[in-house]
């Protein structure tokens, strides 16, 4: 942070193990244990809940205050006996906490040792330390793919023709877009983590305690047989990235694209696609494609006038601002919680035709973004609902992209990736700037031209000139 | 299926043999059947939850600075941690605050340290130094708060002489909780490191003159969805004064002269009754349990209340705003009672909450058949008389008991023992009766409900209602039952007083009257074969 070096005031980011939580949440018939005092799986269920509007269930080994004295094996391997005996999960996921990993819980060994203990075969368990001072939920999700990989994946004789996808933190609507798509090019694949069904469970008759869907373990299993991997994640360190160790544990060529919202980063995708399968592009897709550039050209005199702040998950930010970049919004602020050398300088680099400043910040808070969000005079804020409270501090409006939403419905079932998903959130955004200027245009017109000089004209009298207009 | 209890205990066997038999023992001991006949009932309480099934509670820290803490409007609640535990805490609870007249309000605010991995090995102390300092340039506070997250109190970072040397320093107010989150076995916990502290160091350590007719303190009531609006509205209109409130809409400001009440009200009993049995030990004041949930609960407190002033003016005022306010909602409630009447409801909530909505339900038509804490006691379950016979566990022992004396200068005995005495024979003055006595027979108390329990026991009873938090709303959205979260309101409330229980009957009707529960069941769902493979994703 630029100014207030030691004190975070209102967090833009959260801490690794909800990444971890997300990412477990795409694997099917999985449970997760979060290793640590039970308040940190509470919060994280509280918190994922608002946002996906799904029962979120994570298993916490409630270390007490004597297990920090002692350990807390005993209490692992009681949770994990009583989430197998409840739930008769296929793959649990073990992650640690701050308390876990500070009082030094070696997790591989109790694991191993209960697997051993209880004779347990056909159940995977994966280990994946989280730490929530070892970085945000942006790099405990990537690592837990990773771990995921490291760990389930596999090299047999048979190459198959499959591709892996490693989705960013994207919506199960934008999940289920992209397997659109992957079909439309008739390709096999696996996605990971795939959250379409398990985090946008469809009413049924019966409920079930444990989600249909997400990625089944022979799949995962089988990644290391796949022909190529693409990865959504550019500002992903390489130690982090499942598709960097899948091309140097097996030899699969890795494509690492942006997250596919804006044309640019949707034409980046298509084309890796294009040239994987050997296919023509789709009518569907050129269509849609040709679609977007119409509302672009469309709607670029409105656009022109939006000055952003976007905020949130770095790679989403990347996403978000490409698509402002694109279409003349200036992404004057690209702000991120996270720490992360890259983001500096990726974002420099999609910026660097600006016509305006651009302020690039990794590791503020919401304090920060918020003063210069007032002193660059933005007009719309593109991020999570954390922004909120710059919206309602400042009555700047924001549009709601990305984790997590906790103050409005649909999160779920946003849809902002691909063509058409590119012009769903370009429409939104043209749509709040109009809005900001419907709702101020008189006024802002009376004050600049018409009455420039006469400032002290009373709100009243703009009130009623408002009135007479209509 | 209320007057078979037979059949009740087939559920609760059925729930239970789902568990590993070290775990089944546990928990049978955390549920019994309402029986009038027994006399006593025992149930377990505020013991460890077992690992690995999904509770529902949290840790102390959460009890501490998001419950207590988080709605005292005029602190900075700097969180001395990695950076989660702050934005987790940070505005989640809805407690609502209006600043006062010229006073600040931090309410959209969190502040944290943001450890990092080697905050941990080096230890945190000069970064909290530091925050401390930034806070009070950046936001001049009157107060600022520290709480401590897990990894704080195992590095052995001492947030309590830091805040006693920038207090020294700074000229403000700078408390310390050491509020980690695996001390206790839940948020209770957390409430009580809050409160202890707050006693010992908040309470008392200003003095002032008030000109009060009728001055009282209101406790334990922490403005979910505005609560405590309502509740300021009814008692101002009466003619009462709150010195103090703890903590909803509260300022530590206030706190910090709340001994000069003469009366304590204590909402929920769980976070608070052992400070109002503090302050009667160390200034004399008496305190009341009272519920402002529901209006039968609001008209017994408020009667209460003026019997214990013990003025005719007061009293009067009292029935006449009784009248008032009934007047404007009772002809709404009673159609809404014909309405509901005969459906069920399943609560699981609070350290009191599970009991306090009941009247409410009740009075709308409603019967609870499921009642449950997420962190009460035994003597919210069973009643005061009780307490003398509950087990110090360790870790009870883990957490600092606080010891208060009578304070010589601000003692002042608010009425004579005798009169006190008289007054217990009518209302429950320093005494709470809990939650089992008031419940009806045949219905289910359980502690600590976790998700199978959840879902087993919605299967079984079917109840129309169920009301817990976020946690489990989609679980009972899932199983096509309308919940109704009663941690934070699904952003409506207040449902407190009088015009709060309308509220609250207007939500239940939107939700359960509401046209799509029709169409749950699809027009195919006859032809059970083909529901098998449309419906039947698993």
């Amino acid at each position: 942070m630029s100014n207030f070096k030691r004190l975070n005031v209102n967090p833009c980011k959260m801490c690794m193990p909800i990444g971890a939580a997300v990412a477990f949440k795409g694997i099917e018939e999985s449970m997760l244990l979060m290793h640590g005092s039970q308040g940190c799986s509470t919060y994280m269920r509280r918190h994922m809940s608002t946002h996906y509007e799904e029962p979120i269930d994570i298993a916490s080994s409630s270390i007490d205050e004597q297990g920090t004295v002692y350990g807390g094996e005993e209490n692992l391997r009681q949770g994990l006996k009583n989430l197998i005996k409840l739930y008769s999960p296929k793959v649990i996921g073990v992650v640690t906490t701050c308390l876990a990993e500070t009082i030094g819980e070696d997790i591989n060994r109790i694991v191993a040792d209960f697997k051993k203990a209880n004779n347990v075969k056909d159940i995977s368990i994966i280990t994946v330390p989280t730490p929530g001072y070892g970085g945000s939920q942006f790099e405990g999700y990537y690592l837990t793919l990773r771990k995921i990989v490291e760990q389930l994946g596999e090299k047999s004789r048979n190459k198959s023709s499959r591709i892996n996808l490693v989705a960013a933190n994207l919506s199960p609507a934008e999940i289920r877009e992209i397997k659109r798509i992957l079909d439309l090019f008739e390709l096999e694949y696996t996605i990971l983590p795939d959250i379409s069904r398990t985090l946008a469970a469809p009413f049924t008759e019966n409920y079930s305690k444990i989600p249909a869907g997400g990625t089944a373990v022979s799949e995962i299993k089988n990644m290391g047989d796949a022909a190529f991997t693409i990865e959504f994640g550019t500002l992903v360190d390489s130690s982090l990235s499942t598709a960097v160790y899948l091309e140097d544990k097996f030899g699969i060529p890795a494509y690492r694209l942006p997250i596919p919202i804006g044309l640019k980063n949707t034409d980046q995708l298509i084309n890796t696609l294009a040239e994987i399968s050997g296919k023509k592009i789709p009518l569907g897709l050129t269509e849609a494609r040709g679609r977007l550039i119409d509302t672009m050209i469309d709607s670029h005199k409105y656009n022109g006038a939006g000055r952003a702040a976007v905020f949130g998950d770095p790679e989403m930010i990347y996403a978000v601002s490409s698509i402002c970049q694109e279409n003349g919004i200036s992404p004057v602020i690209m702000a991120t919680g996270t720490d992360l050398d890259i983001f500096q300088r990726k974002l420099k680099e999609l910026t660097a035709d600006s016509r305006d400043q651009n302020l690039i910040f990794s590791d503020t808070d919401f304090e920060e973004i918020r003063n210069y969000v007032n002193e660059y005079d933005i007009n719309i804020l593109l991020g999570n609902s954390d922004g909120a409270f710059i919206e309602e501090k400042d009555g700047i409006p924001l549009i709601r992209i990305g984790f997590p939403i906790h103050d409005r419905v649909g999160a779920s079932r946003q849809q902002n990736i691909g063509y058409q998903g590119s012009n769903n959130l370009l429409d939104q955004i043209t749509n709040q700037l109009l809005a900001l200027k419907h709702d101020n245009y008189r006024e802002d017109l009376y004050q600049k031209f018409y009455h420039s000089n006469k400032r002290t004209k009373s709100e009243k009298e703009i009130e009623e000139l408002k009135v007479g207009e209509e | 299926m209320k007057n078979n209890n037979a059949g009740i205990e087939d559920v609760l066997d059925e729930v239970l043999q789902s568990y590993p038999a070290k775990s089944m023992k546990n928990r049978k001991e955390h549920m019994l059947i309402k029986d009038q006949k027994k006399g006593k009932h025992k149930i377990k309480a505020n013991t460890r939850t077992i690992p690995g099934i999904i509770t529902n509670r949290g840790c102390a820290y959460a009890g501490c600075r998001g419950v207590v803490l988080g709605p005292l409007k005029d602190v900075v609640q700097l969180v001395h941690g990695p950076i989660g535990c702050s934005y987790y805490a940070w505005g989640m609870r809805r407690h609502q605050g209006v600043a006062a007249e010229g006073g600040k309000n931090f309410i959209n605010y969190t502040f944290s340290t943001d450890m990092q991995d080697s905050d941990v090995v080096f230890g945190g102390e000069r970064k909290l130094k530091e925050a401390i300092k930034e806070a009070v340039e950046i936001f001049n506070p009157s107060t600022i708060m520290i709480t401590a997250t897990c990894p704080v109190g195992l590095i052995g970072d001492d947030i309590n002489s830091i805040a006693r040397q920038a207090e020294a320093e700074y000229g403000i107010t700078v408390m310390a909780f050491n509020c980690e989150g695996y001390k206790g076995v839940s948020q209770s916990a957390g409430h009580h490191i809050a409160n202890n502290e707050i006693m010992a160091n908040l309470v008392g350590i200003e003095d002032k003159e008030l000109d009060y007719k009728y001055p009282i303190n209101l406790m334990g009531e922490y403005n979910i969805g505005g609560d405590a609006f309502e509740i300021e509205r009814i008692l101002e209109k009466i003619g009462y004064d709150i010195v103090a409130s703890f903590s909803g809409n509260g300022t530590a400001d206030q706190i910090k002269y709340s001994h000069e009440a003469d009366l304590n009200l204590v909402q929920c009993h769980r976070s608070i009754n052992y400070i109002a049995e503090m302050f009667e030990e160390k200034y004399g004041i008496p305190w009341l349990k009272v519920n402002f949930l529901g209006v039968d609960a609001t008209i017994k407190a408020l009667r209460n209340m003026a019997e214990y002033f013990d003025d005719p003016e007061l009293k009067e005022r009292t029935e006449k705003v009784i009248a008032e306010e009934l007047a404007q909602i009772e002809g709404p409630l009673n159609r809404y009672k014909e309405l509901f009447e005969g459906k069920t409801a399943f609560l699981f909530v609070g350290g009191s909450r599970a009991h306090h909505y009941q009247n409410v339900f009740k009075r709308i038509g409603i019967e609870t058949v499921v009642a449950g804490y997420e962190f009460g006691h035994r003597d919210d379950y069973e009643g005061r008389e009780v307490i003398p016979d509950i087990e110090m566990t360790a870790d009870d022992r883990n957490i600092p008991e606080l010891e208060v004396t009578k304070d010589d200068k601000k003692y002042n005995m608010r009425i004579s023992k005798a009169k006190k005495e008289e007054l217990q024979q009518k209302m429950p003055l320093d005494y709470y009766e809990g939650m089992i006595k008031e419940m009806e027979d045949g219905s289910i108390v359980i502690d600590d409900l976790n998700h199978h329990e959840h879902i087993k026991l919605t299967e079984a009873l079917e109840p129309d209602i169920f009301c817990s938090g976020i946690k489990d709303k989609y679980t009972s959205h899932k199983m096509g039952i309308f919940s109704k979260q009663l941690h934070s309101y699904d952003y409506s409330g207040p449902y407190a007083g009088f015009k709060g229980h309308l509220q609250f009957a207007e939500d239940i009707a939107a939700g359960i009257l509401n046209p799509s529960w029709s169409y749950i069941n699809p027009p195919w769902k006859d032809n059970v074969e083909l529901a098998g493979t449309i419906g039947g994703v698993r």
